[in-house]
C-alpha cells in the first residue's frame, strides 16, 4: 500500500530522485561559464601555501634545484599552475633548474615548462645547459631514485637530447645532498621514494605540490620535517600565483572552481531536503538514485 | 646450474644477502659496501626497466590469442597492439620530434585529463543522490565534510575568515590522525612482510606457491 507522499511528491520527491543528467549540466555550466566569462572572485591563502612560498623564496644564485615531475598529464591539468608558478619562482632567484620526469607520460611536459617560463628565462638570460637542463625520464622505478641519490653520474649521463651533461652545472652535484631543493610535483609518484633515499639519508630539501586527494599524507609529512611545505591542488597554485603577483591558469580557474564547489554543497543540502522531506517518510522501497 | 638457482633455498639467501648488501651501508659508513651498494642499486634499476620488454612479450601474446581465437572484443586487440607499435615507432623516430608530440598533446593528453575530470561529474552526482544524514554518524560526517568542503572553495576563506580555524581544526586533527595511522599501519605491515620474505616464509614473490 502507497501512501499518498509516495504517489505524488512533487518538489520533495524531485529533489530526492534528481536526475543525474541535470546534476552534470548544472555542474557543466558552472565550471564552463566562469572559464569563458570570468568574474574575478576574490581568494584567500592558506597558512600552507606561505610555508611552501617561504621555502622557495629562500633560494640564491646557483642553488641547483630539481623540479620532478612525478605526474601524468591528467594531474598536471590540476598541478600545472603551481608548477609553473613554483619554477617561475626559482628563475627569478637565478637558480638552477633541472627537470626530472617519473612517468612516461610526462616527458610531454618539459617542452610545456620551457614554454610557460620562455619571458622569465629570457629577461634572466637563461640559457639551455648553463642554467637549466631537461634530463627526462630518469625515474621509472624506486631502484632509479636511490641510486640517483648515492651516485647521480652513475645513473645520468646525458640529458633528454642525448647530450652529456659532463661541464655543465651538474658537475657539481655529486649526491642527493648537493642539491638545494626539491620541488616535486606529485599525484604519487616516486614521492615516498624521495624522501626514503634523499631527504632521510642526505638531507635534501623537499617541497610538495600536490593533488587535492594527497593533502592530508603530505601535511604529515610537513608536521614530521620531512617536506619543508606542501602545495595542495590547483586552488594551492592559484594562492601562489597570486602570493608571486603572477595571474595564471590557476587565479583563473578559481571562480569555476568556487562555484563548482558551492554547487556540490547545494546538491547535498537539497538532496538531504529530498530524503527527509519525501524518502525517509514514505518509506521508499525502491532506489531513490535511480531515474 | 639453472636447477640449481631454481631451488628455493638458494634463491631466498641471494635476496637475503642483496638485503644486507644494501641495508648495511645505510647505518655503517663502509666505502667499500657503499660504492657496491649503489652499483648494485642502479644494476636494479636497469634490470627493472628492462622489465617492460617482458611486459610487451606478455601482451602481444595475450592480444594475439584473442585475435587468433576471434574471442570477444578482438578487433580492440588488434587496436592496442597497432597503438603499441604506432607508439613504438614514433619514439624511435625522436621524442622531441612531430609525431612524437602529436600522440602526446592530441590523443594522450586529453583523454588523459578527460579520464580525470569526469570524476567530479560522478562526485556532483553522489553528492546529489546519495549523501544522505541516514544516521547520526553519516550525519556528523556529512557536516564536517560540508565544512571542509566550504572553505576548499576559495572565496568562502576571502569573505569569511572564521571558517578557517573550524577546518583546519578538523584537517590537522581527525584527517591528520587518520593519514598518520594508515602511514604507519602500511610501514609496520611492509617491516612485517619484508621479514617473512628474507625468512622464506612469503615466497610468491619469487613464483614459488604458497606454503601450508
Amino acid at each position: 500500500m502507497t501512501s499518498a507522499r509516495e504517489q505524488g511528491g512533487g518538489i520533495l520527491k524531485f529533489l530526492a530522485t534528481i536526475d543525474r543528467r541535470i546534476v552534470y549540466f548544472v555542474l557543466f555550466v558552472l565550471v564552463v561559464g566562469p572559464l569563458i566569462s570570468p568574474i574575478g572572485m576574490p581568494i584567500s591563502v592558506a597558512p600552507d601555501t606561505v610555508q611552501y612560498h617561504n621555502a622557495i623564496a629562500q633560494l640564491g644564485p646557483d642553488d641547483v634545484v630539481l623540479l620532478h615531475l612525478g605526474t601524468e598529464f591528467s594531474g598536471w591539468n590540476e598541478l600545472s599552475a603551481g608548477a609553473m608558478a613554483s619554477a617561475k619562482m626559482v628563475v627569478e632567484r637565478e637558480a638552477k633548474l633541472v627537470i626530472i620526469v617519473g612517468h612516461p607520460e610526462a616527458t610531454g611536459i618539459p617542452p610545456l615548462v620551457y614554454e610557460g617560463l620562455k619571458g622569465v628565462m629570457e629577461a634572466k638570460g637563461y640559457k639551455y645547459r648553463e642554467d637549466t637542463l631537461n634530463l627526462g625520464y630518469m625515474f621509472p622505478n624506486e631502484p632509479a631514485v636511490a641510486a640517483a641519490a648515492a651516485d647521480f653520474h652513475g645513473l645520468v649521463r646525458t640529458d633528454y637530447l642525448g647530450n652529456s651533461i659532463e661541464g655543465t652545472f651538474l658537475n657539481k652535484v655529486k649526491t642527493a645532498a648537493d642539491w638545494a631543493l626539491i620541488i616535486d610535483i606529485n599525484t604519487g609518484i616516486w614521492n615516498q621514494a624521495l624522501i626514503n633515499h634523499w631527504r632521510l639519508p642526505f638531507g635534501t630539501k623537499i617541497v610538495a605540490h600536490i593533488i587535492g586527494v594527497m593533502v592530508s599524507g603530505a601535511k604529515a609529512n610537513v608536521d614530521a620535517g620531512l617536506y619543508e611545505g606542501s602545495l595542495g591542488s590547483l586552488r594551492g597554485g592559484a594562492e601562489l600565483e597570486y602570493m608571486i603577483k603572477a595571474p595564471g591558469p590557476g587565479l583563473q580557474a578559481m571562480d569555476a572552481f568556487t562555484l563548482a564547489h558551492y554547487s556540490l554543497l547545494i546538491f547535498i543540502v537539497l538532496g538531504n531536503i529530498g530524503y527527509f522531506g519525501y524518502t525517509r517518510p514514505a518509506r521508499v522501497k525502491e532506489r531513490t538514485a535511480v531515474k | 646450474m639453472s636447477v640449481f638457482f631454481k631451488r628455493k633455498d638458494i634463491q631466498v639467501t641471494i635476496v637475503g644477502i642483496s638485503f644486507l648488501l644494501v641495508f648495511i651501508p645505510y647505518f655503517f659508513d663502509i666505502p667499500v659496501l657503499g660504492a657496491f651498494s649503489v652499483k648494485l642499486i642502479t644494476i636494479a634499476s636497469l634490470i627493472n626497466a628492462f622489465t617492460l620488454a617482458l611486459a610487451v612479450y606478455a601482451l602481444m601474446r595475450r592480444a594475439l590469442n584473442t585475435v587468433r581465437k576471434k574471442g570477444r572484443g578482438w578487433w580492440w586487440a588488434v587496436y592496442m597492439v597497432a597503438c603499441l607499435f604506432l607508439m613504438m615507432l614514433f619514439g624511435v623516430i625522436g621524442e622531441t620530434q612531430a609525431p612524437w608530440h602529436w600522440v602526446m598533446f592530441a590523443i594522450i593528453n586529453p583523454l588523459s585529463s578527460v579520464n580525470y575530470t569526469i570524476l567530479a561529474f560522478y562526485v556532483s552526482s553522489a553528492c546529489a543522490r546519495a549523501f544522505r544524514a541516514r544516521s547520526i554518524h553519516a550525519f556528523l560526517l556529512l557536516a564536517t565534510g560540508f565544512i571542509v568542503l566550504l572553505y576548499q572553495a576559495p572565496l568562502t576563506g576571502a569573505v569569511f575568515p572564521g571558517i578557517s580555524p573550524v577546518a583546519l581544526y578538523f584537517t590537522d586533527t581527525f584527517a591528520m590522525s587518520f593519514s598518520r595511522t594508515t602511514t604507519m599501519g602500511l610501514t609496520v605491515a611492509s617491516i612485517v612482510l619484508g621479514v617473512r620474505m628474507l625468512l622464506g616464509r612469503e615466497v610468491q614473490f619469487l613464483g614459488f606457491p604458497r606454503e601450508k
